[in-house]
């Protein structure tokens, strides 16, 4: 949960050296339990797709969903948005980093690096800053969608970004800064 | 070619003892199964397969995912039929074997052979279906055995419940029909597994059907095939034989008869017509095929075996093969040999099946003789006892 400040700082913090870590995305390796194969995980991940308003992720058999997202290097996880229709979007998110091939029956076996109670505000797309300190060597995240706002059945997700920043070229220009000094 | 980890869920039930799929259901279902893992791991070479059983004590897994067929197949030796099946509980063990899996890239497939009864409500059934959906399990059900409305409406519900985009399946097998492996090689639970999997169904009914000449492959059982190719070409040659057989020993049969003194000579022979038709030609060509020698010395041969290996096609083959290479070598003598009469009655006496008294013996001497006249008087002297019999 962010203050009004906080989220004011957050967004300036995304603007200046965070990027949009759609690019490190090993696609080869994400995968998604629990979605209608007609509305998948592109429709909320990928460049195009999620753009569009009208392309959802959705839910199946439940209304949880469990996406699973390999990067294909070492990041750090700033903050992230996560968009959906006002009822049926995400309320309660747990992000676990670093954990393989989870399934909905372990998801209760560690505690989650973070967990999100999502507002509507935050379904029209404002950013939810995380818990920098927990995601500083993030290899894959795994997100797990509870439950949605009003109970219903099936879950819609319309648009996932994740914001941060990788950890070798930020390195990188940290010690070009300090060299400059 | 998809990567998969299958499960397979037996039924080892009391339904099992059944005959109606023959020739027990126990067995047919273990021939299926021993076919759908050799088509899995033939479809890619890094699928895993593993069975459990649902009946018995309890829900047992009897080997994990693996890829190694001979462990698969080794396991299905010894089982126990017992109690009854437990769908639920080996569909959730199944699930969690297939979690645990090693290579976590494969998808996950159970197949249940659904025989016995099944006790559970339709909606515990669909809960768990659901529940494999959402683990996103593939589940392919057989149901076979007995047969219960209320069954099949379970089972096509959990199907229904699991399906995704058409990669669950459900087969009903009527009892008695073809055996199971033959009825499942045309589904999708073969089929459907993409190019891998059809090609070896293709393969397997072709072998089946039309594909192997006899049902088996050269390649891997060439001694096998040239026996059955043998036999068949025996047979094929016995039809023929036997229309020319009848032409052949009417012919025999006058020139003996005008050279035999008794009539019962000529009713040995009719009789002869009706016993040794299906002996003697069947015999006759396969050893003609391999002898090279001149019909009547063959027939003899046929004597000797006739009997003894009409039972026994692998007999008869091996005395033939045996036969052929003496013959080969020794041809001409052999011919001499069983010229004499006294040789071949010996032989004759010393087989079990034969009788040197029977008048179809005796007629088949009397043709292949074809001979001198001391000969002939052995026949004379012979075809009064036969009166005997």
């Amino acid at each position: 949960m962010s203050t009004e400040s906080a989220a004011a700082a957050a967004a300036s913090a995304i603007l200046r050296n965070q990027v949009d870590l759609l690019d490190f995305i090993d696609w080869a390796g994400v995968e998604c339990l629990n979605q209608n194969t007609a509305h998948p995980f592109p429709n909320a991940l990928k460049q195009g797709y999620r753009e569009d308003e009208g392309l959802n992720l959705e839910s199946d058999a439940d209304e949880q969903l469990l996406v699973y997202i390999p990067f294909t290097q070492v990041i750090k996880l700033h903050s992230i948005v996560i968009k959906g229709p006002e009822d049926e979007g995400p309320q309660t998110v747990k992000l676990y980093t670093n954990k393989e091939h989870m399934g909905f029956s372990n998801v209760s076996d560690f505690p989650p690096s973070d967990t999100l109670t999502l507002s509507p505000e935050n379904l029209q797309g404002k950013p939810v800053v995380l818990k920098y300190v927990k995601f500083q060597n993030v290899r894959s995240l795994t997100i797990f969608i509870e439950d949605n706002q009003s109970g219903s059945d099936i879950t819609k997700v319309q648009k996932i970004i994740l914001h941060g920043s990788t950890v070798e070229t930020t390195d990188m220009k940290g010690l070009k800064k300090i060299e400059d000094h | 070619m998809v990567l998969e980890a299958t499960m397979i869920c037996i039924d080892n039930s009391e339904w099992m003892r059944n005959g109606d799929n023959s020739p027990t259901r126990f067995q047919a279902q273990a021939d299926a199964v021993n076919l759908i893992c050799g088509a899995k791991t033939q479809s890619n070479p890094e699928n895993t397969v593993g069975i459990l059983t649902m009946a018995g004590k309890g829900v047992r897994v009897l080997v994990t995912p693996t890829s190694d067929l001979g462990k698969i197949l080794a396991c299905m030796h010894g089982l126990e039929i017992g109690g009854e099946m437990n769908l639920a509980a080996g569909i959730q063990v199944a699930q969690l074997a297939l979690k645990h899996r090693q290579n976590k890239k494969q998808q996950q497939r159970i197949i249940v052979f659904a025989g016995g009864p099944v006790n559970y409500d339709k909606k515990v059934l669909e809960m768990i279906g659901k529940k494999l959906k959402k683990n996103s399990v593939a589940l392919d059900v057989v149901n076979f055995g007995e047969e219960d409305e209320s069954k099949t409406e379970k089972l096509e519900a959990l199907v229904a419940a699991v399906n995704n985009s058409d990669s669950s399946h459900i087969v009903h097998v009527p009892a008695g029909s073809n055996a199971l492996s033959d009825v499942l090689l045309s589904t999708p639970i073969f089929t459907g597994d993409g190019e891998g999997g059809s090609g070896f169904a293709a393969a397997a009914a072709a072998g089946g059907v039309s594909g192997f000449d006899f049902g088996v492959d050269p390649n891997l059982d060439p001694e096998l095939a040239l026996a059955l190719r043998v036999s068949m070409e025996e047979e094929r040659a016995r039809q023929e034989a036997a229309a020319k057989k009848a032409a052949d020993e009417s012919t025999s049969q006058d020139a003996t008869m005008s050279e035999n003194v008794g009539t019962s000579a000529s009713e040995a022979e009719s009789k002869k017509d009706d016993l040794m038709d299906d002996e003697n030609a069947l015999l006759q060509q396969a050893l003609a095929m391999s002898m090279d020698e001149p019909a009547a010395t063959v027939t003899t041969r046929d004597t000797d075996m006739s009997d003894a290996a009409d039972d026994d096609q692998d007999l008869a083959l091996a005395l033939q093969y045996s036969m052929q290479d003496g013959a080969k070598d020794q041809s001409e003598d052999m011919g001499k040999l069983l010229a004499d009469q006294s040789f071949v009655s010996s032989i004759l006496t010393s087989l079990p099946g034969v009788d040197p008294n029977d008048p179809s013996v005796k007629d088949l001497l009397a043709s292949m003789q074809n001979q001198p006249e001391s000969e002939q008087k052995k026949d004379d002297d012979k075809a009064p006892k036969e009166d005997d019999k």
